[in-house]
């Protein structure tokens, strides 16, 4: 057996792209990590393979504590984590989900050519840096009150529609057609509103972004049809999450777990792993507020890509309708849900912890937005500023398995102190421009820096690796042309 | 009392020192506002704030989550921050100043959160960690810190 070790942490070789860390001592199940040899040699050089062991601790963990492809070092579980927890006899843990609830993707598709857009890269790149906020204290696309932060946490993208933010067609293709009906506004508490009351349709900064992209390759030609994706289309990716209010939640539960079920944290090898005992009142609370998270943050979203449509109006000077800019699919990559999984022959509900994972349900199962369940869920997989992103299919090995789950992005290489040392922005941007044609705009020249493509692993090889484990199979690429950050 | 950013894959790290306890955390929140922002300028006005928790490395988190939360309200970064620690009651409180400089007058990215992981405050060069019982007197070696941030 091809045997690999990292730090002291055995890991044998299953099959190919599949590696466990068998299970020993407290961990109550083995952990698995999917990758290449290559992705595995970064992933063991840092201490994500502790994190991912420490995970398989939680209460009611089942089957395997997973780590996907573009796995990194995070805090508590790793990123790229996947963790499944019984619903009756296990936990709910804020620390697995992340701090940045329903932080996602979403892909808005245009019927404009490459062709149609050269020329006005420079205008178009102002254009969406100057009417999408972004960075620290920039505002949001709406002024919102406490009432309109309320509603938004309960009804989440349907208050969009009522407030001319959307379109019906928008819902139809959103996971949960863009509410989620298990959100307790009243579970968020004031200082997360207060913090979200100024930020509702915000970029922020760190590594999300908003980037103009062309599709330069087709892999699936009958799924591509059906996500309506063709060679050389225009389209455009949003990444941000639920911002200050977002975290605030995350950070109040973690506080509230380790006050009230201290006795349970004692027994995890890490305070960032708390988590609410199934059935407890926190774990109800948490859920609802979570929940509610979710809708805070698809409505963020919601506001960035209605906002990019009136941008492509003034800069094209048509109607965004005219232009066929439809949303292709939202995804979270921080979130646990209540699914139904098949383990060991059994049914059961599980609290599936996806922290930088997304969800990749195959065709024909039920969660499937109706649009897609033929060919199977859309996900959206951003590569850094100078590489490709992705789109995929979920593919049919992933509810055995990922719990119905792939990657999330090229997954951190490097650190950002040790980026701002090799990378200088403005030369960063400037070779984007030079030699990807690709143009930058940000608020910081230190953001570029920390976000330059040499600090991210190789996307081309994450995706390889869903698409061979056939947990998430190609079905685009795409490539950035204007790309907007904090 | 100093701090230095240090690295970490994703995040950014924080590591303080101070002579005493208020120093050393007043050193992570200053580091905390140079996570966020490169060159500070000298505007704004000190605004206060106490926290109180139930152990020490709590009252670390607190304190920063505090820092966090401020910045969003009121929109402006904390900086140039002082802080005294001591202990009130069960547990600790921290009564703390930081200069608000407004968000308008920087370039600053968004840290999302603090967080527990690979927390550390303790008496520098101690063998064992110090207790949150044990009393917060300064001694020859100080105090030192370190946090990892979520950014």
């Amino acid at each position: 057996m091809t045997t690999r070790e990292f730090d002291g942490i055995q890991l044998e070789r299953v099959r190919e792209f599949v590696w466990e860390i068998p299970q020993e001592g407290d961990m109550r199940v083995p952990a698995r990590v999917l990758a290449s040899e290559a992705l595995l040699d970064e992933i063991g050089g840092d201490k994500t393979l502790q994190q991912l062991k420490n995970a398989t601790h939680l209460p009611g963990i089942t089957g395997h504590a997973l780590c996907m492809p573009d796995g990194h070092q995070g805090y508590g579980f790793p990123v790229g984590g996947v963790g499944a927890t019984d619903v009756e006899e296990g936990c709910i843990s804020p620390g697995s989900v992340g701090y940045d609830i329903n932080c996602g993707v979403r892909m808005m598709t245009t019927n404009l050519t490459y062709d149609d857009v050269r020329g006005h890269e420079e205008e178009l790149v102002e254009a969406l840096f100057a009417n999408v906020p972004s960075g620290l204290g920039g505002g949001g696309v709406v002024e919102s009150g406490i009432d309109t932060v309320e509603a938004v946490l309960s009804r989440g993208v349907d208050w969009a529609l009522e407030e001319g933010w959307a379109v019906e067609d928008d819902l139809t293709h959103c996971e949960d057609e863009g509410v989620r009906p298990d959100a307790d506004p009243g579970a968020v508490s004031q200082k997360a509103k207060d913090r979200g009351k100024n930020q509702l349709g915000s970029l922020g900064s760190g590594n999300h972004f908003l980037e103009v992209q062309r599709v330069t390759d087709i892999y699936r030609d009958d799924v591509a049809d059906a996500y309506g994706l063709e060679p050389d289309q225009v389209v455009a990716l949003i990444h941000c999450g639920s911002r200050g209010l977002g975290h605030q939640t995350c950070t109040d539960y973690l506080r509230k777990i380790e006050k009230r079920h201290g006795d349970l944290l004692a027994d995890l090898p890490d305070k960032e792993l708390a988590a609410a005992p199934a059935g407890s009142e926190l774990a109800e609370e948490y859920y609802g507020a979570m929940c509610a998270c979710i809708n805070f943050a698809w409505v963020n979203r919601q506001l960035i890509m209605h906002r990019v449509r009136q941008v492509f109006e003034r800069v094209f000077d048509r109607s965004w309708e005219s232009m066929d800019m439809h949303l292709l699919y939202d995804v979270a990559h921080n979130i646990a849900k209540k699914e139904v999984h098949t383990v060991q022959g059994e049914e059961r509900e599980l609290y599936v912890h996806r922290k930088g994972a997304t969800r990749a349900f195959p065709a024909g199962h039920p969660e499937v937005p109706a649009a897609y369940r033929d060919v199977g869920q859309p996900i959206i997989i951003p590569g850094s500023m100078g590489a490709g992103s992705y789109v995929l299919r979920g593919g049919e090995a992933s509810m055995d398995l990922t719990f119905g789950s792939t990657a999330h992005g090229a997954g951190r290489l490097m650190s950002r102190t040790q980026a701002k040392q090799e990378f200088w922005g403005e030369t960063v941007q400037d070779e984007l421009r030079e030699q990807n044609e690709v143009y930058v705009k940000a608020q910081s020249g230190a953001t570029v820096a920390e976000e330059a493509p040499g600090v991210y692993k190789d996307v081309d090889e994450v995706v390889r690796v869903s698409d061979a484990l056939d947990i998430g199979d190609k079905v685009a690429r795409t490539f950035p042309i204007c790309n907007i950050k904090g | 009392m100093s701090y230095e950013l240090r690295s970490h894959t994703a995040d950014v790290a924080v590591a303080a020192t101070g002579d005493d306890l208020g120093e050393t955390v007043a050193a992570v929140a200053d580091g905390l506002a140079a996570a966020m922002c490169d060159e500070i300028p000298e505007t704004g006005e000190r605004f206060s704030l106490t926290v109180r928790a139930e152990g020490l490395e709590a009252l670390l988190f607190d304190y920063l989550d505090q820092l966090i939360y401020e910045r969003d309200v009121r929109g402006v970064l904390p900086v140039a921050n002082e802080a005294s620690v001591r202990e009130a009651g069960e547990g600790w409180m921290v009564a703390a100043s930081a200069r608000g400089v407004p968000l308008a007058d920087v370039t600053a990215r968004d840290v999302k959160a603090v967080t527990y992981s690979e927390m550390r405050i303790e008496e520098a060069d101690s063998e064992e960690p110090r207790s949150s019982s044990s009393r917060p007197e300064a001694d020859d070696d100080g105090w030192e810190a370190y946090v990892v941030l979520d950014v």
